[in-house]
């Protein structure tokens, strides 16, 4: 069955593509269809079909799902070429293009491979590993290659057993080696990464250039091998769906998705949703956004959550808003479904503006919350609204409730869609 | 909220306790503890309770904790093991250390005095007879500061005995006649004025009802000069009290408007109101209907006062020399060698009747002056002289216990003061507007704390009028000056109503403006502005901040014992 495949002509950091088709073309799955303008990464038709419209923001082609990953080849090319021809950019979400990351020099220096997935539900990159561990391993090979590092870490959590046995199973070069991650949200992060392999803290403004290192997230390695191997670009996107599904609460992993396909297809392949639902929330129960079915995966898409609808707030809510986490903006979304009135922001001490967007001074690692707390209920907070990292969430877990302020958490709705233990106490 | 490595030296014999959860084996530092500034407000909400046998910083740096522990526990010594005790002496700074004798005579002249310096604090005294010309190093070279007078401004004073209205304006033998028509003819100074009506109120009949007060306005004419400079007549025993209400009957002011009967809704003698004895002129203006809380509502209102106040001005230029029964002289002084400081007066700029006029024609006159409003709020610097010859004419409104009048400008308590004081040098008098938006406000400040630089003094008093609102200026202009690492005072109405709702580092020597025992914005006419104990106050914390004395932490709340053990002090 023909379906239209929307492909946003921005999927990554940096300026829109501009097309190359026209309406009415015929193309090949794999053929170029946009090209990178400046420091952008390009687009691939992730189907073949027919162009039916180009516009300044997408462009949609009506065609099938391949029953075979046949697809138009790169042209041949050195390295760091098939990467940049790729279209390939950082999958894990931050939508960085990997060939301007691969094209840094770092000699000496260190390349992790970011298999941290440290939002909850998500499962995908873990999955991946678990399927074919080899394709991570030789994408970190390519990638240490490509930027001159000596040596490359796989960073993973310490839980996910199976996955580490495995990778160290193909892992043949002895200056790869892996590294077992704490179960604590935000250890993926970038910083904090660098942080726990390395031992050296970044200030918020640097990036991770600074450490002469180079983060790259697994997914992401596994696409360097498919285009330096196979000629391959980026076609499709590995996907947790989770949530309110038919059949139960449950994140399943679909494979290669088609760049562009529909989010309510997506979910339909995936079982359906089950009844009534808060939102679709894109990506991860921290960081993502709210999408409507209409919306379209894109080469950074990691998870589609269906909630559970949401409770209504009794009193007005007070924002505490954390750098690793859901924006104030999104926050105050929420807290518009939650029929709540804000009754005050706070942002978190270690919260501090770098680089465009807020940071943590210390990601995951606690400053304290009390003021905070007792600032937002000064301002009338009946009850909180946080975002905040597990660590954090800990301590106003300790604090709110001996004030009878009830707590709240911007991943609730996705965890309790789940059967999940919500974001409040660490687990011991 | 963790600490610094500062923070808990300034803090180390205060309680430990833990900002969040820590795990066993945690070496404790500064970035494990929280902040003891904000333990009353934890112990208040039941969060926190310290214990006796708890530890303090000062003993927890550097100790292990020896199981896991959450937020907003306590210290002790169960809980931790390898307690430095020499934490504390490390951490002791201020210590004192004295070099041994060398035991020889030190006014030999050709002996070496050796010094052994650790620290560069305090001073060194020299033996008496010690030839300074020996050491290798010029003593300071005493040099005579001579204090310069910029400009002279003389102020004559004609005492007036009694006001009446009549047929032509005049102002003879201690009496003075109102033109009746003039009221009539004020209404030209604006359309919006609909109605204008003058009473004279002797002292002893101010049990009389009226609409809420806007100014109080005192009666001066330039003779000679300009503002600020050559010669002022002055009329003595006699104000005028402007008041105001629309056409609908709506006073002219937001809320807390002093209408009322006039001997209960003014606090008499303060610098800004009417004195016990001053027959009062009352000029009650109405105005076109719903503007009074515009912009142009309460202006028209005092130009069409300020119309009938010239005409008295120009009979009182011609009063000759020899009628004036006082004279005072006021002079803008250049005191070179002595610390420069600036007094900020901070002023309502938020539109409608937060509005001043700055730099009149006449003295305490509308014409010719600018409104801060339209200067866009910026700092605009003045004289000394220039404030207490009439340079602002204040358009007031709510808050009337802690708004300044035009003639608080005139008999400002706190320029007076720092103007004739010996020991500091008074640079300038910075008006500087409150805004109505935020990015306004601290577009404002930060030009305040540039001008501050510029003029490279080492102190400032910042004052405001009102409450709420202002002090976020407050806070913002105090914060400007004070990061440049001058010293700053704020002078303030806060009390139980008007408690700050922002602060800064810089905000740590504040003065008390409040005379209400209750604490409260009371509708009193002036009750609650500066007063000139409060300068006093005001001033002599300055000097002490200015010297490096500590200035104690604030109490947690509002305590009139706090100023009256103050004043008790500089008594």
């Amino acid at each position: 069955m023909n379906r239209d495949y929307k492909l946003l002509l921005k999927q990554h950091i940096g300026k829109p593509d501009s097309p190359c088709v026209q309406e009415g073309d015929w193309v090949e799955r794999g053929e170029r269809i946009a090209l990178a303008d400046g420091r952008g990464a390009d687009l691939h038709a992730s189907v073949s079909g027919t162009v039916i419209e180009v516009n300044s923001e997408d462009i949609v082609i009506r065609g099938k799902k391949p029953e075979h990953d046949l697809f138009r080849q790169l042209p041949p090319g050195e390295l760091r070429e098939r990467i940049r021809s790729a279209g390939i950019v950082g999958m894990g979400g931050a939508g960085f293009p990997t060939g301007i990351k691969l094209s840094q020099e770092i000699s000496g220096g260190t390349v992790i491979a970011n298999a941290a997935e440290c939002e909850p539900i998500l499962n995908h990159n873990v999955t991946q590993i678990e399927a074919n561990p080899d394709e991570v391993y030789r994408g970190l090979v390519y990638a240490m290659e490509a930027v001159g590092a000596a040596s490359g870490i796989i960073a993973i959590k310490a839980k996910h057993r199976q996955a580490i046995a495995q990778l160290e199973k193909v892992i043949r070069d002895e200056r790869i080696t892996v590294f077992p991650l704490r179960d604590l949200y935000p250890i993926g992060e970038e910083r904090a990464l660098i942080r726990d392999t390395l031992g050296i803290l970044l200030p918020p403004e640097a990036r991770a250039i600074t450490a002469n290192t180079i983060i790259i997230n697994t997914e992401t390695l596994s696409r360097v091998t498919q285009a330096v191997e196979l000629g391959r670009p980026v076609l499709s996107k590995n996907i947790t769906v989770a949530g309110r599904l038919r059949g139960g609460p449950k994140a399943q992993v679909l494979m290669d998705v088609p760049i562009g396909t529909r989010v309510g297809d997506l979910i339909e392949a995936a079982g359906g949703i089950d009844g009534d639902y808060g939102e679709i929330i894109m990506d991860g129960p921290f960081m993502g956004h709210s999408v409507t079915q209409d919306d379209v995966v894109t080469k950074t898409t990691g998870g589609i959550i269906v909630t559970m609808p949401f409770l209504q707030a009794k009193s007005p809510l007070g924002l505490l808003v954390c750098a690793c986490s859901a924006s104030e903006a999104r926050m105050r979304e929420l807290a518009k479904k939650m029929g709540a009135e804000v009754a005050g922001v706070e942002v978190c001490k270690h919260a501090v503006y770098a680089r465009g967007s807020l940071k943590c001074r210390n990601p995951g690692v606690c400053p304290g919350q009390a003021d905070r707390v007792l600032r937002l209920r000064k301002a009338g907070a009946g009850s909180l609204l946080i975002g905040n990292c597990s660590d954090c969430s800990n301590t106003v877990m300790s604090l709110a409730p001996k004030l009878h302020i009830p707590v709240h958490h911007v991943t609730d709705n996705a965890m309790r869609a789940m059967n999940l233990h919500l974001i409040r106490k660490l687990q011991k | 909220m963790s600490i610094t490595f500062e923070t808990a030296k300034q803090h180390q014999n205060d309680p430990a306790v833990l900002c969040c959860l820590r795990t066993k084996g945690t070496i404790i530092s500064a970035s494990d503890l929280e902040d003891p500034s904000i333990f009353p407000d934890l112990e208040e909400s039941g969060l926190l309770n310290i214990p006796e046998h708890g530890l303090t910083i000062g003993q927890v740096l550097g100790a292990t904790l020896e199981r896991d522990a959450d937020s907003m526990t306590p210290l002790t010594p169960e809980l931790v093991s390898h307690i430095s005790e020499n934490q504390m002496d490390e951490l002791e700074s201020e210590k004192i250390t004295t070099s041994p004798n060398t035991g020889e005579d030190p006014t030999h002249e050709t002996q070496v005095i050796r010094f052994n310096i650790d620290k560069l604090v305090g001073q060194i005294e020299l033996p008496p007879g010690l030839n300074v010309n020996a050491l290798p190093f010029a003593t300071t070279a005493s040099k005579k500061a001579e204090d310069k007078v910029i400009r002279t401004l003389t102020q004559r004073a004609y005492p007036v005995d009694q006001v009446c209205v009549g047929a032509e304006t005049s102002f003879q033998d201690k009496v003075l006649t109102i033109r009746e028509a003039l009221c009539e003819e004020s209404l030209k100074a604006d359309p919006l004025v609909k109605n204008v009506e003058l009473d004279i109120i002797r002292p002893e009949d101010r049990h009389i009802y009226s609409n809420t007060i806007m100014d109080v306005i005192p009666i001066a004419t330039k003779v000679e000069g300009i503002l600020g400079e050559g010669v002022t007549h002055v009329m003595n025993g006699v104000i005028v009290v402007l008041t105001g209400v629309d056409e609908k009957g709506i006073q002219v002011h937001e809320f807390g408007s002093c209408e009322g009967y006039l001997d209960e809704k003014i606090r008499f003698g303060r610098p800004g109101s009417p004195d016990s004895e001053d027959i009062m002129i009352r000029v009650n203006v109405t105005v076109q209907e719903n503007t009074g809380m515009e912009r142009r509502g309460p202006f028209a209102a005092h130009k069409a006062c300020d119309s009938i106040i010239q005409e008295i001005r120009d009979v009182l230029k011609d009063a000759p020399a020899d009628a004036s029964t006082d004279q005072k002289v006021f002079r803008d002084w250049k005191k070179s060698g002595k610390p420069r400081v600036i007094l900020v007066k901070e002023i309502m700029g938020q539109g409608a009747m937060h509005d001043n006029v700055l730099l009149p024609s006449e003295p305490a006159g509308v014409i010719g002056g600018r409104r801060n409003v339209d200067l866009g709020n910026v700092p605009v610097v003045l004289s000394p002289n220039e404030v207490r010859d009439g340079g602002i004419h204040a358009l007031t409104c709510i808050g009337p216990a802690t708004k300044e009048v035009t003639r608080h400008y005139f008999r400002e308590p706190l320029v007076n003061l720092m103007a004739e004081d010996e020991e500091i040098n008074l640079a300038g008098v910075v008006f500087i507007g409150s805004p109505q938006v935020n990015d306004e406000k601290s577009y404002v400040s930060a030009r305040l704390g540039a001008l501050a630089e510029a003029l490279d003094v080492e102190g400032a008093i910042v004052t405001t009028e009102g409450f709420g609102n202002n002090h976020i200026d407050f806070a913002g202009n105090i914060e400007q000056i004070g990061r440049r690492g001058i010293k700053v005072v704020g002078v303030s109405f806060c009390a139980y109503q008007g408690q700050l709702v922002v602060g800064n580092k810089y905000m740590d020597a504040m003065v008390e403006l409040n005379k209400d025992p209750e604490g409260f914005e009371n509708e009193i006419l002036a009750d609650s502005t500066i007063c000139p104990t409060d300068a006093e106050r005001a001033l002599i914390m300055l000097k002490t901040k200015m010297a490096g004395v500590p200035i104690e932490p604030a109490n947690r709340k509002w305590s009139q014992e706090v100023i009256d053990a103050n004043e008790q002090l500089m008594s």
